[in-house]
């Protein structure tokens, strides 16, 4: 018997606007996101991350890799160029069903994904991301979490994907830290209550608002 | 330099804390004292009255009830029990002492700390997980055998004496309890959430892979429904059964292999709930777990053939089939935080150091064969092995077996509660008996035992007294009398000699 994997989706914008320093920002919070997931002995049992940017292509910068086995791959953004959002939730749609390891009769399947998004600005393929969000809210994750980074960014929008939504007024290293942090939490409560409830997320820091 | 805020408890005592927060739990933020042998904890938000007056007999008459008694310094490490009760800014808090340097990772993780836990609290977690233990903690923090014996008998104690007083924990799980295993020691923190009786119980059902079957099987249920089944002294004997379980085999007693639904949280539910199994039932087998698909990493833990809970010795392996077959769908079969302190104190008598210098635990139960070995190793025992058996007398002269027995080694020590039955070790032994009164010597092929302070030792086949300063050999088949106290130990010895 091994235990059931919670996968751990990360869907992040790469588009031209995030150049500079929005995007060593984004490096950082992921870094402490992944420093302070292995510092969790619940987390290392279960959760495995899998990162996709999304800019005018979309990339699977890493698939899905246990939390002990993760290198973070270098992300790296356009110098401009469109958001390409509807086109990374197909992706995601596409790998989750590629991922997903259901029960069997003789294996326990995964625990149902957790998938962030964070984007800073509106979608470019309007037509295909009002195709896909709807279809990711029936696609079986236990939460969805959007982040809308920056003041171009539309908390709004955001809500056909998810009731839960939190927006970053700055982009700025201590912000994307104080969200990193928070999805950590979210992850950490995931992988320590998985099972009997849905697990609670945890209260976002204060430097967030939280859109409802 | 952060702000010192000093406020005055409840009690009238000042309370001084830095105003930053340093930590946050799912209901509190916690404040460290400016000379960090104390931390405030607030809750977040309002509290309502049921908890103001939980917290207000938690710091007030229930702490005086425990720590004010014969035994209350011992305990006084056994818990971070709140101290004072305090306001600020509308928030509801309680001073608690710091934890012990030894709570915290000395060294952390494998090659050089990769993880950088180093300087972080001992969450149990680590410890009860075989491929936490495999993968990632540096083996200076692992301990071995007999400190997670020792680690279990104290939150045992711990839980024996809260449950004395009326109280139930309600929510004991590897992050409430923190562990040493390099020193065996353990200590109950997040007190505030006890059962008290006569007042509203708090607001937790507990953390996953702890909750009593009744519980989880009940969770939908509402609050005021009778049949909801809400934390008691009975969910706590459910948490120390697997806490004790998981501390000693490092896996989980009811996740096995069986699937109870296809959807995952519903599996969880019924596993953990109304469909709970023993992975070790010994006639429904269906919850086993299929070693051949664990990762290397989770064996031999994992594997209860190599290592099932009969390892641990008679008296637990008793205690763990009441727990897990009976104890699952009837609370009153359970066995109690006294039961468990018990038979983990005569389990450590049963203790045999591995011959082997590099087995990773070092000591293990006697298996009660002619030709014991380590069962996590597999080294088996070679030479003179004496077993002592303890009797006592109720009628002058008639000595009946207290289903009790000593396991000699070179450097074993034998301690007053050896020698007369109606002594206890716990919190309550005088120092005056805490001292050892003989220990057991290997010196030209025989075995013997030396009397420190043992005014009537006698050897009942030769009738001599052996003095204080003398020494008597362990012979198959002797007879030693340790005291003629009311309540004094005859010791049999059997020889078991392995080639």
């Amino acid at each position: 018997m091994s235990g059931r994997r919670l996968p751990v989706y990360l869907l992040l914008d790469t588009s031209g606007s995030m150049n500079g320093e929005p995007i060593e920002s984004v490096r950082v919070g992921l870094e402490s996101l992944l420093s302070s997931l292995r510092q969790n002995p619940y987390a290392l049992e279960s959760v495995h991350l899998c990162i996709v940017t999304f800019d005018l292509d979309v990339k699977v910068v890493m698939p899905l890799t246990h939390l002990a086995e993760v290198r973070l791959p270098e992300i790296r953004c356009p110098a401009s160029g469109a958001t390409m959002i509807g086109a990374g939730l197909e992706k995601i749609l596409e790998l989750v069903k590629a991922d997903s390891r259901p029960s069997a009769p003789d294996a326990k399947g995964d625990w149902r994904p957790l998938l962030f998004v964070m984007t800073d600005g509106k979608p470019s393929d309007t037509a295909a991301w009002l195709d896909a969000a709807p279809r990711i809210r029936s696609a079986g994750f236990a939460s969805v979490i959007a982040c809308a980074a920056g003041i171009k960014a539309d908390p709004q929008s955001l809500r056909i994907l998810t009731d839960t939504v939190v927006s970053l007024d700055t982009m700025d290293s201590s912000t994307f830290a104080s969200f990193f942090t928070w999805v950590s939490a979210a992850v950490t409560s995931g992988s320590s209550s998985a099972g009997s409830a849905a697990p609670a997320l945890p209260p976002p820091p204060p430097e967030i608002n939280l859109v409802l | 330099m952060t702000e010192v805020v000093r406020i005055k408890a409840l009690d009238g005592t000042l309370v001084e804390f830095e105003n930053e927060v340093r930590a946050s739990g799912g209901m509190k933020d916690v404040y460290f004292s400016p000379d960090r042998r104390t931390v405030v904890a607030f809750f977040r938000g309002q509290s309502d009255q049921a908890t103001r007056e939980r917290i207000e007999v938690i710091t007030g008459a229930y702490r005086e009830k425990i720590f004010g008694q014969e035994g209350g310094d011992y305990l006084k490490g056994l818990f971070r029990w709140p101290t004072a009760m305090v306001e600020w800014n509308g928030r509801l808090g309680m001073v608690i002492p710091f934890y012990d340097s030894n709570y915290f990772f000395e060294h952390g993780s494998k090659n050089g700390d990769m993880l950088g836990i180093k300087g972080k609290e001992k969450d149990g977690k680590w410890f009860a997980s075989a491929s936490n233990r495999a993968r990632f903690l540096d083996s200076r923090e692992l301990g071995d055998w007999r400190t997670h014996l020792q680690v279990c008998l104290l939150v045992s104690r711990a839980v024996r004496r809260m449950h004395a007083a009326g109280l139930a924990h309600s929510d004991l799980s590897y992050k409430n309890v923190l562990i040493d295993p390099t020193s065996g020691r353990a200590c109950l923190i997040d007190i505030d959430g006890l059962v008290v009786p006569g007042k509203f119980p708090p607001e937790v059902v507990g953390t996953p892979d702890f909750i009593a079957p009744e519980v989880v099987a009940t969770a939908n249920l509402d609050r005021t429904n009778p049949a909801r089944k809400l934390p008691s002294r009975s969910t706590d004997q459910h948490a120390l059964a697997v806490l004790v379980y998981m501390y000693l085999f490092y896996r989980h007693p009811l996740r096995g292999d069986k699937i109870h639904d296809v959807d995952p949280m519903v599996d969880e539910e019924l596993a953990m709930g109304s469909k709970a199994l023993w992975v070790e039932n010994p006639t429904d087998t269906s919850n086993r777990i299929d070693p051949t698909k664990a990762r290397t990493a989770e064996l031999p833990w994992k594997d209860t053939t190599r290592i099932p809970h009969t390892i641990a010795g008679p008296y637990l392996s008793a205690l763990f089939t009441r727990a897990f077959v009976q104890g699952l769908s009837d609370p009153t079969a359970r066995p109690t935080a006294d039961e468990w302190e018990t038979a983990l104190v005569r389990t450590m008598d049963l203790l045999q150091p591995c011959r082997n210098p590099s087995c990773e635990q070092k000591w293990f139960v006697f298996d009660n064969t002619v030709e014991p070995k380590c069962p996590f190793c597999g080294t088996p025992f070679h030479g003179m092995l004496p077993v002592l058996n303890l009797y006592s007398s109720s009628v002058e002269g008639s000595f009946r077996p207290d289903d009790q027995r000593l396991m000699v080694y070179s450097g074993q020590s034998l301690f007053p509660w050896h020698a007369n039955r109606n002594l206890v070790p716990n919190e309550k032994l005088r120092a005056e008996f805490k001292k050892r009164v003989g220990y057991f010597l290997f010196h030209e092929e025989a075995w013997y035992l030396v009397n420190e302070a043992l005014p009537e030792l006698f050897d009942a086949k030769t009738k001599t007294a052996i003095p204080v300063g003398g020494r008597v050999e362990l012979v198959d088949g002797g007879q030693i009398l340790l005291s003629k106290e009311n309540g004094g130990r005859l010791v049999v010895v059997q020889l078991v000699h392995s080639t």
